[in-house]
């Protein structure tokens, strides 16, 4: 099957830092697939989503979604936004508007969809993200699970086909994240791709289908959870080994799971 | 401005359609305007108040408080009508005080004018805080943008609207964060220092913001130009309108009797 996304030795360098965010990037996301993407801060897990939006385009190398080469012009751009949804790490960088209803609203608007279909995917989306009891309420006054799933929300109105997050569930509650958990579970339900960073190694294990090693802006290791716990290697150069057991009790100390 | 806020989204009438509100208190502050009679002031403040007690259900005491903060304000400003100084002393005053070789003074024309000042800004301040308390500010906007108001500008707006409350609770984090280690209690200098600093940190994170922002927007398919929104449900005024009429009658009312 093809891969939704297909990086080929992509290399992304912000204006003036010296050293590459992105150095020789190779990796393929499988289709309908649970992804987690995995690494320390700073190893490059945001410039890479921002390069699957088309936001940050690499400097060398190429970006493919569903076999195709990314192309920067503003149509094919359109195209792929709606195609693949981005919900960013803080929801307050992400929602513009102090209204909820406005803030959903905003995406499908932008499709130049009319305004039944708009407001229809609104209240859909609304309903995906537990929120309808919120659409007339102010963003400012939002708790911090609500506005993650507003944030969601206005991703979803969308209707996309990848949805990537980054670090959905840092800083929100164990009861934010099951409602987090169970909005992504409905949207991987209808065929359809999730990708989230996450520095969670229990939610690698036990949630995702596949998973995405990184360190310094390169690729260490992708492939399912089961294919890392038996993949020494890779997990005593990323220095998991060391921490995976003190978080998984069923993970042994010295040495792979052995599933 | 959070609590102004609250109330504003809180009130039984806040999902009224806002050009009814606007209407009323637009036309009550015009009239407090045109309509050169004390009493005219007054009975705009007893219509406001009732209104926002009654109508909006505001509690009795919100909309008290926010009048008097304005009117110490008020008081303030026209004093210099009141009063007026000079070197000889006027016979016609009703009061007068010596200060070294000023007379300070007091005119029955003066007093009037104060009292007419002070009941006009005091009726026009009511009108607009009885659209503030009841009205949220995102209706207004949505009403602006109805009446052709320039879109950037209505942007602009709900976009400060918005980001000052993200910026205030930056403000507030950082504000307990240095707080806590003591950058507020050690010295002056100290506290100066951290104020500094604040604002700076504040500043470089208002600009990293805006450009995470930026990327946000864009991947939600903003392409430049003017934020979409679709129009909002309200309940649409009806016997509201006759509230409207109410009131600029008793005002024409009391303007014709007095």
């Amino acid at each position: 099957m093809i891969p939704v996304f297909e990086f080929k030795d992509v290399c992304f360098q912000y204006p003036g830092h010296d050293e590459f965010a992105l150095q020789g990037f190779n990796v393929k996301l499988p289709q309908g697939e649970k992804i987690a993407v995995v690494g320390r801060n700073g190893s490059g897990k945001s410039t890479f989503f921002l390069h699957c939006n088309g936001l940050y385009r690499p400097n060398s190398g190429g970006v493919f979604f569903k076999g195709e080469s990314l192309a920067y012009d503003r149509k094919a751009l359109r195209q792929l936004r709606q195609q693949v949804g981005l919900a960013f790490q803080n929801p307050d960088d992400q929602i513009f508007s102090a209204n909820v209803f406005q803030d959903i609203s905003f995406g499908p608007l932008n499709l130049d969809l009319d305004e039944d279909e708009v407001r229809h995917r609104v209240q859909s989306a609304a309903e995906a993200c537990g929120i309808t009891h919120l659409l007339q309420r102010p963003t400012h006054a939002l708790s911090g699970g609500e506005k993650a799933r507003v944030a969601l929300a206005g991703v979803l109105a969308m209707e996309p086909e990848v949805l990537i997050a980054d670090e959905p569930m840092t800083s929100l509650d164990p009861w934010a994240r099951l409602s987090i958990f169970e909005i992504f579970e409905r949207f991987h339900e209808q065929g359809k791709t999730i990708v989230m960073a996450t520095h969670s190694l229990s939610v690698v294990r036990y949630w995702s289908s596949y998973v995405i090693v990184l360190q310094a802006g390169r690729v260490t290791f992708s492939g399912t959870p089961k294919e890392l716990l038996n993949n020494p290697r890779v997990l005593e150069e990323t220095g998991l080994s060391k921490i995976w057991w003190k978080v998984d009790p069923a993970f042994p100390e010295n040495g792979a799971a052995d599933f | 401005m959070r609590i102004i806020d609250r109330y504003a989204y809180q009130n039984r009438i806040s999902r009224l359609d806002p050009a009814c509100k606007t209407g009323i208190a637009f036309g009550a502050l015009l009239l407090c305007l045109l309509l050169n009679k004390p009493l005219v002031g007054l009975t705009t403040i007893a219509w406001m108040y009732f209104l926002a007690v009654f109508w909006a259900r505001l509690n009795w005491r919100v909309f008290g408080k926010v009048l008097l903060a304005e009117s110490a304000f008020l008081i303030l400003a026209s004093l210099g009508v009141f009063f007026s100084v000079s070197l000889k002393r006027d016979v016609g005053s009703l009061w007068d005080w010596r200060l070294a070789s000023f007379w300070i003074s007091v005119s029955r024309a003066s007093l009037q004018q104060g009292m007419l000042l002070i009941a006009r800004a005091a009726g026009a301040a009511s009108a607009m805080n009885f659209l503030t308390l009841t009205t949220p500010l995102m209706d207004l906007l949505e009403l602006s943008r109805r009446w052709r108001i320039p879109a950037i500008l209505v942007d602009l707006t709900a976009i400060i609207y918005r980001f000052v409350f993200v910026l205030l609770d930056r403000f507030n984090i950082m504000f307990m964060a240095q707080d806590s280690r003591l950058g507020y209690t050690a010295s002056y200098a100290r506290t100066m220092n951290s104020a500094g600093l604040l604002g700076s940190r504040l500043f470089i994170n208002a600009f990293q913001h805006s450009r995470r922002l930026q990327l946000a927007l864009e991947s939600r398919g903003y392409e430049g130009g003017d934020f979409r929104a679709l129009p909002s449900t309200y309940q649409p005024c009806r016997y509201q309108a006759w509230i409207g009429v109410a009131v600029f009658a008793s005002l024409f009312a009391v303007w014709g009797v007095t």
